[in-house]
């Protein structure tokens, strides 16, 4: 009996490193190799055409003199300081609404969620033309209302605003069922006793609500900030990252000195610096956030 | 066994990797003698058309040399094949597709043959080119890889209805001459608030290649012929881009030009504005899409005290022979064919566009054409008076300093002329530092 | 007004929020040009001329394919070598388990922004720009699915396994016959999320490839929407978005729940 247990223990790890195998090679080609080349590159003058040329330092002394690359990270953070608070407050406010005994509840759920699915080029392309000066759908409502029309992607102030509304508008769904999953899962008895304590609703909300919905919450955070650096295809067809550099976000920068101007070298140190930043970000905001509640 | 069977294996593989190597080198034929040139026109219809012609021609007068035309993919830029082309070592041996603004990229790797190197270049050259202009076409170190072939000289295009209706009654020559007419023309013609008519409209994004519909034609007129670099140093944070700077700030900050994006057409093909920056590509265009539009052709607007010609830029686009080619005589015989007097005239002809030649206003040839196409004897007589790109490396880059710079001062208005050329230099001047 | 009737009022105008942009898109690629801006959901003159021009102007037909192509192969390969590396995660031993796990983690951390540029040129280096190579195989291995596999296998009773073992299956008969078919739930939602996904990536295929004719949907209708070719008409542009629009919402308006759930489930992971 042993033997037969001894073989059969023999056996599970080959087969097991037949099983892992895709992921190994896998993971040297494409995780291992290109950050080995990336930080290679980042010391480096390349082209793609011509062979490489060792520079040193000099990408990262270019980087700190670069204004594109502080105005990037800056328009990086006026895009989350508008897009996270409203993405939180839009979703759970949505949330709690759909939290109770509703009649199609689903079909509410389902379109909320529509935008979610669809390809950002659909939603880029909507907001396009909602947002456009002259003909779009709300200067429109706007001018037919009285009021003045907005210049909303063709004012270096209203367009990185615009773009956060309009994310806000396409992710909003995942976290308004996040939400009501969260919410679903609060006890009841937490409330109850809430209310042998005398509390009043908005009581309830801020000490027995908000705390359990704390992961959610840094879920959001986290992810939105994440997608926030990552911006891509919002400004790239929009805007092309203007009026003025205003929607230039981290990640087309990188893409236009690497693809359009052909400074690979520099672009794997924009890159580098970026995840650095976004790392350590996440990681302050997940401390910060697990602390205040 | 097994390593054997490798070993052989590996030497077959290598056999096979070494016979496909040499045969795609191997131009000549060994059965007829004949030697075998790949040639790669400019992918648009009527450039195809034309090189179909020449090359047939061709073919059956030099049977021992035999030309092979391949149209550049249609989705690509020419500029992205050609250094594909050069970094893998498969590029033609000619193209005629050279823009002079991708050179330094080209000759970077060494990927073309100076021409120069050639015994007759220099009278062939002289002979059809001005002086002044050929000059242009040379590289820093003094040799010449691009054979000048065709311009598209930028001229100002405007709409004479416009005009008249407007009481405007000749196309304005300065600075102070467009804005005094834009005064007139720009106007609200049905009572509804918006303007109707523009005097002119541009992109208002910051896209690097839309100077050279604006600010760099408009440069070279205002400077009399200098780009932006002399001898390698940049050298155009000069008066003249200052006023051009000023020029384009009024346009804008006087409502003469939208500040917004242009949708639902092209204006000036739906007459909503006066006038159009284009080169003589648009006379097409305008007699395909808007055959009724009366329109004429005038130079460039200069600053009110300019002196001498008016200057502009020439979207040339010239011919170079690659340095993959076996054969490079027979390469440069073909490049003398493409811009003999007669092929120039099948250049007219076929495809509307100028060849870089001194002589065509004097040579008796190109009488007839032109008889029948007054307007592009205007770009003629502009074509002596054009000047290319800066072999420089990272235009791109460049004139996505400038277009940012342009889009704060001329469209925004939120820096001063002076300040905005000031930056543009400086920044080019960080980019030109960066390559050194 | 009672607190439930206010509660439908908000649940509608957010009703009206994410669906309305939806309605009008598609109504406004049915409409003659110059009706386009205004509100109206209806026009007396209904046309397919938007529509028309899409077709004739770029390859959609093709893109759409080559969607198809590019993320069933990518969302198949996930699921078989991402079950295969979860279980082997979940069940088996073997040297080194402990940081591979760590490693796939690790992995999962890591921005696109680093990976982006070496991953192209090594796409360059192997000549597999403009093929469909480039746009199928960086992706054939997903972390968040292995650790949703593992996670998931887990908690299959290892008695079960044991007992297939004795039976003398091999590890690769069990994980087809019987952990696959025991898992379905997350099968579906490693596969709904990878081929979403997959399917609305744009800035790997934009930079990958050039040729028309293997671009995927979402690339070659941001390259009709930036070039100029739409000639800005807007018929057109929303005709082009609709068409991307209507696999996804079709394929959503049918399996809506599993979509929902895996898409929000990987969030909680998060």
């Amino acid at each position: 009996m042993r033997g037969r247990y001894l073989s059969v223990k023999r056996k599970n790890d080959r087969q097991a490193y037949l099983f892992v195998m895709p992921y190994v090679l896998y993971f040297l080609a494409f995780v291992a190799y290109p950050l080995i080349f990336s930080i290679v590159l980042m010391f480096n003058r390349w082209n793609i055409v011509t062979p490489m040329e060792w520079i040193g330092i000099r990408n990262f002394v270019r980087m700190i003199h670069d204004p594109l690359f502080f105005k990037s990270l800056g328009n990086t953070i006026i895009f989350l300081l508008i897009h996270i608070p409203l993405q939180v407050v839009v979703a759970l406010g949505l949330a709690i609404l759909l939290n109770a005994k509703l009649k199609f509840r689903f079909f509410f759920r389902a379109v909320y969620f529509m935008p979610v699915v669809v390809s950002g080029v659909v939603v880029t392309i909507l907001w396009q033309q909602l947002y456009s000066f002259d003909y779009g759908i709300l200067n429109n409502i706007l001018s037919s209302i009285g009021l003045p029309r907005i210049p909303w992607l063709v004012d270096a102030a209203y367009a990185m605003p615009s773009i956060a509304i309009m994310a806000t508008w396409k992710n909003v769904g995942i976290y308004i069922v996040l939400f009501l999953v969260g919410l679903q899962n609060i006890p009841a008895e937490l409330y109850e006793a809430a209310s042998l304590d005398g509390a009043s609703k908005a009581k309830k909300f801020f000490h027995v609500t908000l705390p359990m919905l704390n992961p959610t919450i840094i879920a959001i955070v986290i992810l939105s900030t994440i997608g926030g650096f990552s911006l891509f295809i919002e400004p790239y067809v929009l805007t092309g990252g203007g009026p003025m550099q205003s929607t230039l976000s981290t990640m087309l920068y990188i893409y236009n000195q690497a693809f359009y101007f052909d400074h690979m070298g520099y672009a794997a140190t924009l890159g580098i610096v970026f995840a650095i930043i976004i790392l350590t970000v996440v990681g302050i905001q997940r401390r910060v956030i697990e602390a205040e509640t | 066994m097994e390593l054997r069977h490798a070993q052989k294996f590996f030497q077959v593989f290598l056999v096979a990797v070494l016979a496909g190597c040499g045969s795609r080198q191997e131009t000549a034929n060994p059965s007829s003698g004949t030697i075998e040139l790949t040639y790669w026109p400019a992918p648009n219809i009527q450039e195809i058309q034309l090189a179909d012609s020449l090359v047939h021609v061709w073919n059956r007068t030099h049977p021992a040399i035999h030309i092979r035309m391949q149209p550049i993919p249609v989705s690509q830029s020419t500029e992205e094949v050609l250094l594909a082309a050069i970094a893998g070592k498969t590029t033609p041996d000619i193209c005629s597709n050279i823009w002079p603004g991708a050179l330094h990229d080209y000759t970077q790797s060494g990927g073309l043959i100076p021409l120069d190197t050639f015994p007759d270049f220099d009278s062939v050259a002289s002979a059809r080119v001005p002086a002044e202009l050929l000059k242009t076409f040379r590289s820093a170190d003094g040799h010449c890889f691009q054979f000048p072939w065709k311009s598209n000289p930028v001229m100002m295009f405007y709409n004479k209805r416009l005009f008249r209706e407007a009481g405007v009654d000749s196309a304005p020559r300065t600075y102070s001459e467009f804005l005094r007419d834009a005064q007139k023309v720009t106007r609200d013609t049905n009572g509804d608030g918006q303007t109707d008519i523009w005097m002119g409209e541009r992109d208002i994004r910051p896209i690097w290649w839309q100077r050279l519909f604006d600010f760099y034609p408009f440069y070279i007129a205002a400077s009399g012929g200098k780009t932006l670099f002399t001898a390698n140093a940049v050298t155009y944070g000069d008066e003249s881009a200052v006023k051009v700077f000023d020029f384009f700030q009024k346009c804008y900050s006087y409502g003469y030009f939208p500040r917004t994006f242009f949708q639902g057409g092209d204006p000036f093909l739906l007459e909503k504005k006066a006038t159009h920056f284009a080169g003589p590509w648009e006379v097409a265009t305008i007699e395909k899409y808007a055959p009724g539009l009366e329109f004429g052709v005038a130079p460039l607007p200069v600053p009110d005290d300019h002196q001498g010609p008016v200057y502009t830029t020439g979207d040339f686009k010239n011919i170079s022979i690659f340095s993959t080619t076996t054969h490079p005589r027979e390469a440069w015989e073909f490049v003398k064919f493409l811009v003999t007097a007669e092929h120039d005239l099948l250049l007219l002809e076929i495809c509307n566009q100028i060849p870089v030649r001194g002589d065509l206003e004097t040579n008796p040839l190109f009488a007839s054409y032109f008889h029948r196409n007054p307007l592009m004897t205007k770009f003629a007589q502009q074509a002596p008076y054009t000047r290319g790109m800066d072999a420089v490396p990272d235009l791109k880059e460049i004139f996505d300093a400038i277009s940012q710079e342009y889009e704060i001062c001329a469209v925004y208005d939120r820096k001063s002329p002076a300040e905005a050329i000031r930056d543009a230099v400086d920044r080019t001047r960080s980019i030109v530092e960066w390559n050194q | 007004m009672t607190g439930k009737m206010i509660r439908y009022m908000f649940l509608l105008a957010g009703l009206l929020v994410f669906g309305y942009p939806f309605v009008w898109m598609i109504v406004g690629s049915f409409k003659p040009e110059l009706e386009i801006p205004n509100l109206k959901l209806w026009s007396s003159l209904m046309t397919f001329n938007s529509y028309r021009q899409v077709f004739t102007k770029i390859p959609i037909a093709r893109a759409f394919l080559n969607s198809v192509l590019v993320s069933f192969t990518v969302t198949s390969c996930v699921v078989v070598l991402g079950s295969m590396v979860g279980y082997a995660l979940a069940k088996l031993r073997f040297a080194g388990k402990g940081i591979l796990y760590i490693l796939i983690l690790f992995t999962m951390m890591i921005p696109f922004q680093i990976t982006l540029i070496p991953q192209y040129v090594l796409m360059v280096k192997l000549g597999w720009t403009d093929t469909y190579l480039s746009l199928i195989v960086p992706s054939m291995m997903s972390g968040l699915s292995i650790i949703l596999f593992r996670q998931f296998f887990m908690g299959i009773p290892q008695a079960l396994i044991d007992a297939a073992r004795i039976d003398g299956c091999s590890e690769f008969q069990i994980l087809i016959r019987l952990i696959w078919p025991l898992s379905v739930p997350v099968i579906i939602t490693v596969a709904i999320l990878t081929f979403m996904a997959s399917w609305n990536d744009v800035l790997w295929p934009l930079i990958v490839v050039r040729d028309r004719s293997l671009m995927t949907m979402p690339q070659l209708v941001t390259i009709f929407v930036i070039g100029g070719e739409s000639e800005s008409q807007l018929g057109s542009l929303l005709a082009a978005a609709t068409l991307l629009a209507l696999p996804v919402i079709l394929a959503y308006a049918f399996f809506q729940r599993y979509f929902i759930e895996s898409m929000s489930s990987s969030g909680i992971k998060g």
